[in-house]
């Protein structure tokens, strides 16, 4: 393995890899540092690179040991985290204010419904426990298989199989009890809400047709639903997409939230 | 002599065989009740330990407990209710603790063993079982629901939910 070898396989994947650790620390600047970091590593490490595993596996488990360390990436947020970030930014004035600039100026400013339930995913997948989170992302957004998921986070093929039924299954339930798309008593209708702020002159009704999930609502079981709205978060690069920056200052804007609101409830 | 032997050791068989099919047995006597039940599961023993051990799952895949809330480690104590007795809730304590072979939990009128046992053919056979006793209980006898049912539907589920599990790719 040379270094130019190394590196060419590194560009290749950046983004899959900095759009996995944004997953997994809600944070902009974590996820460009750790990215950062995995390179500088992974050039220390070059000679103790075996080929037992895709050079792909290799650097995503140099990134998840330096990013499991991670504050950010250790804290775990609460299944109900769309509803304390909407309390908390319906009296975030500039909050408000700066989305607004985005949407109007950025050509990354777009809000799209399917935007937004990749952004929910990102939120609410975080307050499964810390294995179960990133064996499901490595499983179900970057296609890993269980035995390479194995080699990336060190656990046991058996365990990375338990953490993978266990937190799809949270996943599974959460989803279908909160999310008014595929469920008529779920409580969280924000996408289609913020539909209608950022985008007030189409109807949410029309929007919510073209995506699979929310029209096969009522006809498909919630574990197909589930594989859907995978395929939904799987399709978005959240640095990349045409609503990046507008995602993301959501995104910031419901860490720091959520830090705050960890911090005043840690007993 | 030989033959007293060999008829022992086919007895000893079948009961083992017996104790593995996810139907429990009671045995009750005047001053203690035992039920236990085993059950073969096709799975790897750490998947079958971590749901025994993992308190805030087990309302997820065991139909016979509303809330299993504490950790479940050595000396802990946990809070426990069951379909058996949805309005009580009991406090148990976490006895004996080694990891993927033996657990007791108990309160001062019973407790429950668990024991799990790796064979050859990848393959665990779980085992559970519960005696109360001691000088008052005929006195309370009357008032414990029967445990059989609960246990088979408790050792249905675990094998259920560990080989799920051991299905996924």
């Amino acid at each position: 393995m040379t270094k130019e070898e190394l590196t060419t396989t590194f560009e290749e994947i950046k983004g899959s890899l900095k759009s996995y650790i944004l997953r997994v620390t809600a944070s902009i600047q974590d996820a460009e540092d750790i990215v950062q970091d995995t390179y500088v590593k992974a050039l220390e490490k070059i000679d103790t690179f075996r080929g037992d595993s895709s050079l792909k596996t290799w650097i995503f488990a140099i990134s998840f040991n330096l990013a499991k360390d991670n504050l950010r990436v250790k804290k775990r947020w609460t299944e109900n985290v769309t509803d304390i970030c909407k309390e908390a930014a319906m009296s975030n004035r500039p909050f408000f204010q700066k989305a607004m600039e985005i949407r109007t100026t950025s050509p990354q400013g777009q809000f799209e419904i399917k935007e937004h339930i990749a952004f929910c995913f990102t939120c609410v997948s975080k307050s499964l426990p810390l294995e179960q989170h990133v064996c499901l992302l490595l499983k179900e957004v970057y296609e890993f298989k269980v035995k390479e998921i194995a080699r990336i986070t060190e656990i046991s093929e058996a365990m990375v199989k338990y953490y993978l039924h266990t937190g799809r299954s949270k996943m599974v339930d959460v989803f279908q009890g909160r999310c008014a798309l595929i469920h008529k008593e779920g409580v969280c209708h924000q996408c289609t809400e913020l539909n209608g702020i950022f985008n007030p002159q189409q109807k949410a009704e029309e929007e919510l047709v073209k995506i699979e999930m929310a029209r096969k609502a009522e006809s498909a079981d919630k574990e197909h639903l589930f594989d859907l709205r995978m395929n939904i978060v799987k399709g978005i690069d959240p640095f990349e997409s045409d609503a990046a920056e507008l995602q993301l200052h959501h995104l910031e804007h419901n860490r720091e939230v959520m830090e705050k609101y960890l911090e005043k409830n840690k007993d | 002599m030989k033959n007293g032997i060999t008829l022992l050791m086919i007895m000893a068989t079948i009961t083992t065989l017996t104790a593995q099919n996810g139907r429990a047995t009671t045995i009750k006597k005047t001053f203690n009740r035992s039920t236990s039940i085993g059950i073969t599961i096709k799975a790897d023993p750490a998947i079958v330990w971590t749901l025994l051990t993992n308190a805030s799952d087990y309302s997820r895949w065991n139909s016979t407990i509303i809330s299993l809330e504490g950790d479940i480690a050595l000396g802990e104590k946990i809070h426990l209710k069951s379909t058996l007795d949805p309005k009580r809730t009991f406090k148990i304590k976490v006895k004996e603790f080694t990891p993927e072979e033996h657990m007791v939990w108990g309160d001062s009128k019973g407790n429950r063993v668990f024991t799990l046992t790796q064979n050859s053919d990848d393959t665990v056979n779980f085992h559970m079982s519960e005696k109360m006793g001691g000088l008052m209980f005929p006195l309370y006898a009357k008032y414990i629901p029967p445990f059989d049912e609960a246990f088979e539907q408790f050792a249905a589920d675990l094998k259920r939910e560990a080989e799920a599990i051991m299905t996924t790719k």
